[in-house]
């Protein structure tokens, strides 16, 4: 048995001693996939470095369906702003704080790149996690009494507690860089509400793609879709009236030494993404899109 | 309507606004460059690992558009649309002067910087992007 172990350990004592020598030649990661932590309302893979502050404007006026009469949504009520900030404290974490207009969200949010693809292919993807918890503020009187609980017995109304304000979502994105001009995301989410009306779901799974292609040293096309997916299984309702729309968005990004400015066209009224996998009911195909912007701002400590 | 208490600081205010507004002709609009660097050593005879590297030529370009371009303008005269707000003029990145200074000169003028000139250690953090920029700045000589 001894023979076995001391076989074992000098085997693997050569191994990591090979390792090491291999390791001499460190395939770096590759350049900039994505200018910013942002795509349109999604995430990128891309944290900046570490000690940055992110300051993020985001906003989106209301639909276009009026044309001129609201200056296509510019002069419409029905626009929609958050304004966050995110730090790096090391090196691929990023967490984040927001306020969002719409339901009053306040949100925490938090990122972590996995791994970074690699020049040589080594990690051919670059693999992301993102979370995000969001607080809907509103007063109480905005919910009423309508916080039902069914239990077996007869429903008994309920006031709304802190816990049924809470919203998460959670989700893995995978990106790569195909040459210098193409990048491409592909995700999947959980969104889950703590409380939501009597025909919605409380969960939602989502698959999301987007990219962008670089047409400039600092100019981008970029598109977003998110589609909210209908499983049965984990439905609680006996029809789709409530599902969501997609999120359908495409726009251009312009970006310097410390900005990325994208101004865009997409459905979903809601920013925040737990918002837009659960509530987006704009039809992109139906008069849904609005005019939006993403500005960042980043500074180094 | 009842008057102000602070009439009467009508017309001295007025005097003093048109006063700057007259100073403001009366000073120099030419700007100059600032004095000459102070670089260490070190930077003075560091060898470009990355020169004639032509693989870098459109990472050099890249990084120039988006870190440089709008105070050292398109073709690195100095004239971005930054410059005019900046307090000192700049070099033409063309000028026999600017491309008479080694690699590892250009080097510390470009990442560690020094007053308006920002330091960009940490927007451009990899040694071989930091060499490809240097490397373009090359190709606008004259």
């Amino acid at each position: 048995m001894k023979k076995y172990i001391l076989l074992l350990l000098t085997t693997t004592f050569s191994f990591v001693l090979f390792g090491q020598d291999v390791e001499k030649e460190v395939d770096k990661p590759v350049r900039s996939p994505f200018e910013s932590g942002y795509l349109i309302d999604n995430q990128t893979t891309v944290i900046p470095v570490e000690g940055t502050l992110e300051f993020a404007i985001q906003h989106k006026f209301g639909t276009m369906d009026n044309g001129f009469s609201d200056l296509f949504g510019i002069y419409s009520p029905g626009a929609n702003i958050r304004l966050g900030l995110n730090y790096v404290p090391i090196h691929n974490l990023q967490i984040g704080v927001g306020a969002t207009k719409k339901n009053m969200y306040t949100d925490l949010s938090a990122k972590w790149t996995i791994f970074e693809q690699t020049r040589e292919n080594t990690i051919p993807v670059a693999v992301a996690l993102y979370g995000s918890m969001a607080i809907d503020g509103r007063n109480k009187s905005v919910f009423g009494s309508e916080k039902v609980v069914d239990s077996k017995g007869p429903a008994e109304e309920e006031d709304v507690a802190f816990n049924d304000r809470l919203a998460y979502f959670s989700q893995l994105i995978v990106g790569r860089k195909f040459t210098h001009w193409l990048s491409l995301q592909a995700a999947v989410s959980f969104t889950h509400y703590n409380m939501v009306g009597w025909d919605y779901n409380h969960d939602m799974v989502g698959l999301h793609l987007n990219g962008r292609v670089k047409f400039s040293p600092q100019g981008s096309f970029m598109f977003n879709y998110d589609h909210p997916l209908k499983i049965k299984n984990i439905s609680e309702q006996s029809n789709w009236n409530t599902h969501p729309e997609p999120n359908v968005s495409c726009g251009v990004e312009f970006s310097t030494s410390t900005h990325a400015f994208q101004i865009y066209v997409g459905s979903a009224d809601g920013i925040i993404p737990q918002d837009i996998m659960m509530y987006n009911q704009n039809d992109w195909l139906d008069n849904g899109l609005a005019i939006g912007m993403t500005i960042t701002r980043l500074w180094n400590f | 309507m009842k008057k102000s208490k602070f009439i009467f600081l009508t017309y001295p205010l007025a005097a003093v606004f048109a006063a700057l507004i007259l100073m403001a002709f009366a000073g120099s609009q030419d700007k100059k460059c600032g004095p000459e660097w102070d670089v260490p050593a070190k930077y003075k005879t560091m060898k470009n690992p990355h020169a004639d590297d032509a693989s870098l030529e459109r990472v050099g370009k890249m990084l120039y558009s988006k870190h440089c371009k709008s105070c050292h303008g398109a073709i690195g005269l100095g004239d971005g649309s930054k410059a005019a707000s900046l307090g000192v003029a700049m070099h033409s990145f063309a000028e026999d002067k600017f491309q008479a200074q080694s690699d590892g000169v250009i080097y510390y003028q470009s990442f560690i910087g020094r007053d308006e000139m920002p330091n960009f250690e940490k927007k451009i953090i990899d040694d071989e992007d930091r060499w490809a920029l240097v490397n373009y700045l090359r190709t606008l000589k004259k």
